[in-house]
């Protein structure tokens, strides 16, 4: 059988596969992305090949869409909950994957929203469709920042280390007692979205740090890449308590677009997918 | 010997069956339904009158394929007419397999199943690699064009050129007038010229017609083929150009071995050549199930013969009376002569089944659209008989209530039929016979007769509000002018040599006027003033800068495509006279050094022209430009309103000018550099190749899918608009449509197209003016209002002139007591919220929820999404590949 795993084949089937997804979603969207971050999204797959060939070997169904319908919100709007996920059965376990583009840290500083999660599916596929189930887990493709800074340095045996030590699996427990409370919290937004309740986060939550083991703000990590930004009366303020004097700031807000590589890089990519300028008159 | 596996189907057969699941989804068919619902063998012709419950029938029907005779989803191909059809399709079908599920614990997964518009499945196949077994290095992927694409791409010069060289014009001939008398029409307008040929090329893709066969069929036509140019009056020169365009138009689409386009007739022929070319494309789908069978076009049904060929299970479902769509290609014979059809392509008949009950409108409605519709001759002119149409339909009400629920105006002026009119609507509004306005509806063969108007003011006299989506352009609407008025702030308009004439008239006094605008709100916010002179002043730069760097290569005789050579030539241009602190920052950038670097050590080092253009670009698209400026009160102001509720108006308009801008972004100018800014090139890219196609093109208003009519408001709408839609009161507001004789496309077609039992040309124009108005009168439910116009100038057509005669009841003689209330009713299908998309992006941010996945807006840096997207279409292919492989393994041992 191991016949059939050659590695190198399978990384062939990589690189071929996500460029050709590259190429159908760009045409889909319009939109692409800088050399940088097409290289590194390549390597999560490459990775993640690595790292997790034995879960990989064993996927029995891809992309499974897992449901839960008939359900009541508080102020009783019908709705149904759905997700996806992948199913591994092996040696007559049966395990639910959930794979993640997040970093290992935002998920286990943001664990009890992952084991939200994983519970429903749990539910819907235990309690629900009555198959066996024996655990859950997250897997976690973005890679930790000494993978990132091995990769920056180029130096084999450093990174080697720093992929050894990466776990990109993050166990889930089932817990059936909270999926009550998930569902219900979930009622509660299915009835602030029809209410049409849209405020955005509090100026502090925007001041808190992202995630637990760094200093990075909610407002620099999502606000700052988010469009929505300028016309936001809470990013507003936490903007403009910062320092400095107030037409400055003002200034700034309005200019505050990526600097440094962000930017640099967004130029190469749009430099470079500029046609011919004349055939477009 | 005891099968074990059909024992347990009739287990589970016995606590689910289909009655168990009509009665959880609160459906009770009649018969004609159910027999449709439980005909799954060979192929099915259903004929689906107004209102009688095809939907329903569509969703059963498949849930039955799948629980019940084991066909998976993927072996299933559903087309419908339109996404919304499809997507409600697809929500309502996952509604009942849950069901199944919860009883069977069964699970069914629909993502394979080939559900969609004609136009998404034929995208489908064509990337399905799995299932039609391409190699997709041989074939990439074309890519697609939409309208608003190919128009761009017909129109901009390096195309037009290549089309216009084909005709050998003389120097001092005008192409566009030549090209628009070919079409018939005596114009010198270049956007009507593009649009001509636009509509050519695209029927005849649809009609499979090769233009060099048709070409030489004209040269060596017969004595029988000039008599019908003849009696037509074509010209054999004029059809030979006409194809000549079409034969350079398919060429341009090619831009090398690999790369290539593709519009949406086109896309058609694309699949079409997968299905023939693959292995056994006959036998992948069990069930192909067409909806709207009247609107499909000669391609599509090539298309669906071909995948239903080898199981032979063809359903068709439509309505022969509600073909609209005839000037988009469509054939209502495909649906008509299905049974004959069956025969050529199957060699066997299909059932037919005709689903007669009406369950929408009250009785004297439908009597009276099924009255007026024998008020035509169908029958055929040709020997065997047999009639244009199904004959045998027997539609009738369902509601037994015989009061009058069809009146007419007292035949009068158009002043005083509208005023009677809105009289009456405004009755019926305020004694609560319905709802709200937008129950209302006024449907108008065209919403640019004066009729529309007079009506209009009539209603806002008696302070009703009005909702014309299809009446005006989008850029009409305020938000496009405040937008792209303080874009001309900052930009400047372009200059135009000889004037704003001819073709840009129209659209030089709308970019004034957004100037004009614009420049009242940088009065009222001196913020905004600031902000505009702060871009102004960045152009100015980066543009200055561009010409200190051009003087410095020219001082050192270097040539703009040379190599950029850091030790040689950074310190020169570093230093060049003039150059601002921005443009000496971005040429010291250390990012860009090491690019610079391995560009040239991988052998393609930038030219120095890059350089140059990449340190007098600017910061920001113009899509970001217009993010920013949503910062301004004014802007603000509109995603205020709609985060309190007030008013979706504004923030809906605004997320379509995103999508427009992205589509700059994206096939035009993703950067701005000096070089475009000084020569006055980004203007003609931005004014004329992008905003005047899009002003010309007059695209609608926002129109929301889950709830397209605002509250409040009453909708005008074109009967074409109406397609599939029910209101409890109708207006038809002008019953007249002029028969215009078949137009020069469709007579310079019909030689060349397969013309089996075709209608004749001179009989199309009755045969389809009867058709739209029986959709319109089939659109009400409770009570249907027919304007009746007389006097001087006006007329009305037969059927109505004779219909409307003097014992018809009158607006008058209505009894308002008799008008039953309308009450909406619940929503059958619960919505489904993803655990991502919806709660967990919502929880993250109430505010972008709203923005982005509400309304729709387009990020201008989007690489997040497309990341992620990326990244899980890879995994899902290695692991498809590996349990394939898998599979291989254990079949080999």
């Amino acid at each position: 059988m191991e016949a059939n795993w050659k590695d190198n084949e399978i990384q062939d089937f990589i690189r071929q596969a996500y460029q050709q997804n590259f190429d159908l979603l760009r045409l889909e969207s319009g939109i692409s992305l800088t050399p940088e971050v097409k290289r590194a999204g390549l390597l999560q797959v490459l990775f993640y090949w690595q790292k997790m060939r034995d879960v990989a070997l064993n996927v029995s169904e891809t992309e499974v869409r897992l449901s839960l319908p008939q359900q009541e919100s508080p102020k009783e709007r019908e709705f149904g909950i759905e997700g996806v996920v992948d199913i591994v059965r092996e040696g007559g376990k049966t395990i639910i994957y959930d794979i993640k583009t997040h970093d290992g840290d935002y998920v286990r500083s943001h664990i009890d929203q992952y084991e939200d999660q994983l519970n429903v599916y749990a539910h819907i596929w235990k309690e629900l469709q009555k198959q066996p189930l024996d655990g859950t887990a997250v897997i976690c493709t973005d890679f930790p920042d000494d993978v990132k800074e091995a990769l920056t340095s180029g130096n084999e045996a450093q990174l080697e280390r720093a992929l050894d030590r990466w776990d990109p699996l993050i166990e889930i427990a089932f817990d059936r007692r909270k999926v009550k409370d998930t569902i219900h919290s979930f009622g509660e937004v299915v009835d602030q979205i029809e209410d049409r309740e849209f405020e955005p986060r509090s100026v502090e939550e925007l001041r808190g740090s992202y995630t637990d083991r760094s200093n990075v703000s909610f407002g620099t990590h999502v606000c700052r890449n988010c469009d929505a930004r300028f016309s936001c009366a809470a990013y507003r303020v936490y903007v403009r308590h910062g320092r400095g004097r107030a037409d400055q700031i003002f200034e700034n807000y309005y200019n505050d677009l990526e600097v440094g590589e962000p930017l640099e890089e967004w130029r190469t990519t749009g430099l470079d997918s500029v046609g011919d300028v004349e055939g477009m008159i | 010997m005891v099968d074990f596996n059909s024992q347990i189907s009739i287990m589970v057969k016995s606590m689910l069956n289909l009655e168990t699941l009509w009665k959880l989804s609160k459906f009770t068919p009649n018969e004609q339904q159910r027999d449709a619902i439980l005909y799954v063998d060979g192929p099915l012709c259903i004929t689906a009158g107004p209102g009688s419950g095809r939907t329903r029938v569509l969703l059963c029907r498949t849930l039955n394929l799948i629980v019940f005779h084991g066909v998976k989803p993927e072996e299933i191909f559903l087309s419908t007419f339109t996404e919304k059809a499809a997507h409600q399709l697809k929500e309502g079908l996952r509604g009942l397999l849950d069901y199944a599920t919860n009883i069977n614990g069964q699970p069914y997964d629909l993502s394979k199943m080939y559900i969609g518009t004609v136009h998404s499945l034929c995208r489908r196949i064509l990337n399905d690699r799995r299932k039609f077994l391409q190699d997709f290095h041989v074939s990439p992927t074309p890519n697609l064009m939409d309208e608003l694409s190919q128009y761009f791409h017909v129109s901009r010069t390096k195309t037009w050129r290549k089309l216009v060289s084909v005709l050998n014009l003389d120097e001092d001939t005008d192409p566009h007038l030549i090209i628009n008398s070919i079409f018939g029409v005596q114009k010198m307008s270049k956007h009507s010229a593009v649009t001509n040929c636009i509509a050519f090329f695209n029927r005849c893709s649809e009609e499979c017609i090769d233009p060099l066969e048709a070409i030489s069929m004209l040269k060596a036509s017969d004595d029988e083929f000039d008599t019908y140019l003849q009696s037509n009056s074509l010209e054999k020169d004029a059809l030979v150009q006409a194809f000549s365009l079409y034969n350079a138009y398919r060429e341009s689409l090619i831009q090398s071995e690999k790369l290539r386009n593709t519009d949406f007739s086109l896309l058609q022929q694309d699949a079409y050549r997968v299905l023939l070319e693959g292995e056994d494309t006959g036998n992948v789908f069990k069930h192909v199930i067409i909806d709207e069978y009247q609107d499909t076009n000669t391609i599509q049904e090539k298309i669906f013969f071909q995948l239903a060929k080898g199981h032979k299970h063809i359903c068709v479902v439509g309505d022969d009376d509600q073909a609209l769509y005839r000037f988009r290609g469509a054939t209502v014979e495909n649906f008509v002569d299905f049974p004959s059809r069956c025969q050529k392509y199957l060699k066997t008949e299909p059932k037919r089944i005709s689903l007669s009950t009406n369950y929408r409108s009250r009785k004297k409605i439908v009597d009276f659209y099924t009255n007026f519709m024998t008020y035509a001759n169908w029958r055929r002119n040709s020997g065997d008989g047999g009639f244009y149409r199904f004959m045998d339909k027997d539609i009738h009400a369902n509601k037994p209530d015989d009061g009058i629920s069809i009146v007419a105006s007292t035949p009068s002026s158009p002043a005083n039929v509208c005023s009677e009119i809105a009289q009456l609507v405004k009755d019926l509004i305020d004694q609560g016979k319905v709802e709200d306005p937008n129950q209302i509806a006024f449907l108008y063969p065209s919403l640019k007769a004066t009729h529309v108007e007079t009506m209009r003011n009539a209603l806002e006299r008696l302070g009703l509000r009005v909702y014309a989506p299809r009446a005006g352009r989008f850029l009409e609407v305020d938000e496009s002018y405040d937008v792209f008025g303080v874009f001309a702030l900052i930009f400047g308009l372009p200059e135009i040599q000889g004037g704003w004439g001819g073709d840009y008239g129209e659209f030089g006094d709308w970019l004034r006027q957004t100037e004009i605008n614009a420049k009242q709100l940088l009065k009222e916010d001196p913020a905004l003033k600031q902000f505009v002179a702060d871009k102004r002043a960045e152009i100015e730069t980066a543009c200055s800068d561009s010409q200190a760097l051009m003087r410095v290569a020219d001082r050192e005789n270097w040539s703009l495509t040379e190599p950029y050579d850091l030790r040689q030539m950074k310190r020169k241009v570093y230093s060049a006279p003039g150059l601002s602190e921005t443009g000496r920052k971005l040429l010291g950038s250390a990012y860009l050094d090491r690019t610079v670097e391995r560009r040239a050590t991988e052998g393609r080092p930038f030219p120095l022209d890059y350089i140059l253009k990449r340190v007098t670009s600017l910061d920001w698209s113009v899509l970001d430009l217009f993010y920013r400026l949503t910062g301004f009160t004014h802007f603000k102001a509109m995603f205020d309103l709609a985060q309190s509720g007030e008013d979706e108006g504004p923030i809906c308009n605004l997320s379509l000018i995103t999508q427009y801008l992205a589509r700059f972004v994206d096939e035009f100018l993703p950067v701005l550099t000096a070089d475009l800014l000084v020569e006055g090139v980004f203007h003609k890219v931005f004014y004329f190749s992008f905003l005047f196609s899009i002003y010309r093109l007059g695209e609608s208003e926002y129109e929301d899918a889950e709830d397209p009519f605002p509250k409040g408001r009453i909708p005008f709408l074109t009967v074409h608009q109406s397609k599939g839609l029910e209101f409890p009161v109708v207006v038809l507001g002008n019953p007249r449509r002029r028969l215009h004789p078949a137009g020069f496309i469709e007579k310079a077609i019909f030689p060349f197209c397969e013309n089996e039992n075709s209608e004749p040309l001179s009989r199309q124009a009755e045969f389809d003016s009867m058709r739209m108005f029986y959709v319109a009168l089939s659109r009400a439910q409770n009570l249907m209002i027919v304007a009746h116009y007389k006097g001087r100038g006006q007329s009305t057509n037969e059927p109505f002139k004779t219909l409307l005669d003097d014992s018809f009841p009158r607006i008058p003689e209505l009894d308002l007591v008799t008008v039953p209330s309308f009450s909406s009713k619940e929503n059958d299908l619960p919505k489904m919220y993803s655990y991502t998309a919806d709660y967990l992006t919502y929880k993250k941010c109430p505010r972008q929820y709203m923005i982005f996945r509400k309304y729709g807006f387009v990020p201008s840096r989007a690489q997040t999404m497309f990341f992620g997207s990326l990244i899980h279409r890879t995994l899902e292919d290695l692991h498809h590949e590996i349990i394939r492989r898998r599979e291989e393994v254990s079949n080999g041992s």
